[in-house]
């Protein structure tokens, strides 16, 4: 039984089609939708800038959850929007744990071989580590 | 001026670059901008003349220094004072431990091992002292701990920890004199009056086009500047505590705190960090990337030695302990500045600067990755020892997403 999605949203072209998917899932299953964003300290967070990057993450993410809520409501589902901060793999992972997530929702970025060695991907380190099912969105 | 502006548009150019490569990278931009100073300058002095980047020329003098004054000042802004209400004596005690270690650690290590002078050795004590409280909060943040006690004691001894630092750095190198009691006493003076009369004169005069509150902090940053170099001190300790004197007021009024980020981050901060890094010698360091090594291992140390049992005290989960640890041991804003100090001063020479330049950076990065690769993302997933501390780090864990709000 699916009773909580929880979409992962980033913003990028992969988000977008993860949450369309997740709409459809959550329509059919009559579930409830969580749409987690996660702001990202640079590496390492330095003084000031921190603040001015969490600031500016929290912003963009405003704009864009104004844009999913309409979306979301032509489909008559009403998501809850959460930004947290901190590395995205650990973050969705915890936070589905938390919540007591059934299926987690995301996009598959790929990235750059230096931000896989510094950070990992994403898909891959919540697959490994997601205590639900995980559906990674291509 | 065509000489000015040509030079002018280099060093932009390079800023440019490395604010790229911190997008490219997702790694800070004062960390891309050092690498891309030292990188510009070992290329540019090979391929042309190492006098081309101009780094002694006064006007860029003047921009680094203003960019490390309000920087300083900024960071200092960033207290929260409610904070230090909440268990400041565990604070302070946090603060002085994760100072005083490293400080005398390092510079132990600087004097007896690798056979620096005195002043050099005290140097290096204070250039690896320090704690960013950048990297500290990012944690809190993560692990939701910022709203507990652990959290805001870790928090407020952070800052502690970097206020000794430069205070080490503004009076240990100061030569006692008059000027060193005038300045002691002006200070006490300002630093009293300004919580009071600032945000009164604001609120009557402030909030108009022509930014009388930026030159406001700028004339007290520039005027109390100017007193601690009388008084052979250093710049940024007036700046560090007029920012903390001044967090409670000044420092919440978000819209004159972003204008002032703009201006530092768009002009002033990458000709400083650019600059610091552009007077490291590649070739010394090279030579002698053993003592870069030994520098850093004794920070991590003498880091790990003083913060890890405060971590324990306050019954820190082991991997979480060891994260927070880890990353107390990260400081590259108030290390380079304390580095530069000492290459400005001929208190240490452009060798021992590249040396304390790159364990600053190696701090910065090092302890990071090790974080990332070993306690990332395990420390917050639960196992049966963290399920008594996983209801204190449920609060406050996510941001509400409101209009203007932020996190």
């Amino acid at each position: 039984m699916i009773n909580t999605v929880l979409i992962a949203y980033d913003g990028s072209q992969q988000a977008e089609r993860a949450y369309d998917f997740g709409l459809d899932m959550v329509s059919r299953y009559g579930a409830q939708v969580i749409v987690l964003s996660v702001a990202r300290p640079p590496e390492p967070p330095v003084n000031v800038e921190l603040q001015a990057v969490l600031e500016s993450a929290t912003e963009h993410y405003q704009e864009l959850f104004a844009k999913l809520k309409a979306k979301a409501a032509a489909c008559k589902v009403d998501p809850r929007f959460e930004v947290r901060v901190g590395h995205p793999a650990e973050q969705i992972v915890h936070f589905a744990e938390e919540w007591g997530v059934d299926v987690i929702v995301m996009g598959h970025r790929g990235g750059s071989f230096l931000q896989r060695w510094l950070l990992g991907s994403v898909a891959k380190r919540v697959l490994s580590h997601a205590h639900c099912t995980v559906v990674v969105v291509r | 001026m065509t000489e000015t502006w040509f030079l002018a548009t280099l060093w932009l150019g390079l800023a440019l670059l490395a604010t790229l490569l911190s997008i490219w990278l997702r790694i800070a931009t004062a960390l891309s901008e050092i690498v891309v100073g030292t990188v510009a300058q070992l290329i540019i002095g090979a391929v042309i003349s190492s006098s081309i980047l101009g780094a002694h020329e006064p006007w860029i003098k003047f921009l680094a220094g203003t960019g490390a004054i309000i920087l300083t000042f900024l960071a200092g802004a960033e207290l929260d004072p409610d904070v230090f209400k909440v268990k400041w004596k565990e604070a302070t005690a946090l603060g002085i431990a994760g100072f005083v270690a490293p400080f005398l650690g390092c510079a132990a290590l600087a004097h007896y091992v690798l056979g620096w002078d005195a002043r050099a050795s005290w140097l290096a004590g204070v250039a690896l002292s320090t704690t960013s409280v950048a990297v500290v909060y990012a944690v809190m943040l993560e692990t939701g701990l910022n709203t507990t006690t652990y959290g805001k004691v870790v928090l407020a001894g952070c800052f502690i920890n970097d206020l000794g630092t430069v205070l080490a750095l503004g009076l240990i190198f100061a030569p006692f004199t008059m000027r060193t009691l005038i300045f002691v006493g002006a200070s006490v003076v300002v630093f009293a009056v300004l919580p009071y009369l600032t945000p009164r004169f604001f609120k009557k005069y402030g909030n108009r086009p022509s930014e009388l509150e930026t030159k406001f902090l700028l004339l007290c940053l520039f005027g109390m500047g100017a007193l601690a170099g009388w008084a052979d001190s250093e710049a940024v300790l007036p700046a560090y505590l007029i920012g903390m004197v001044l967090a409670g007021t000044v420092g919440k009024d978000h819209v004159l705190i972003r204008r002032l980020r703009t201006v530092t981050f768009g002009l002033l901060t990458p000709f400083y960090f650019i600059r610091a890094g552009s007077l490291v010698s590649v070739p010394a360091l090279i030579a002698g990337y053993g003592i870069f090594l030994i520098l850093l291992l004794g920070k991590m140390a003498s880091k790990f030695l003083a913060v890890y049992p405060v971590t324990k005290v306050y019954k820190s989960p082991g991997k979480e302990g060891m994260y927070t640890t880890l990353l107390m041991s990260t400081g590259l804003t108030f290390g380079s500045i304390s580095a530069l100090f000492g290459l400005s001063h001929n208190i240490i020479d452009t060798a021992q600067y590249s040396f304390l330049i790159a364990a600053v950076v190696g701090s910065a990065v090092v302890p990071t990755l090790i974080a990332n690769a070993f306690y990332l993302p395990r420390h917050l997933l639960h196992s049966p020892e963290e399920e008594q501390v996983s209801a204190r780090k449920t609060a406050g864990r996510t941001f509400p997403v409101k209009e203007g709000e932020s996190i």
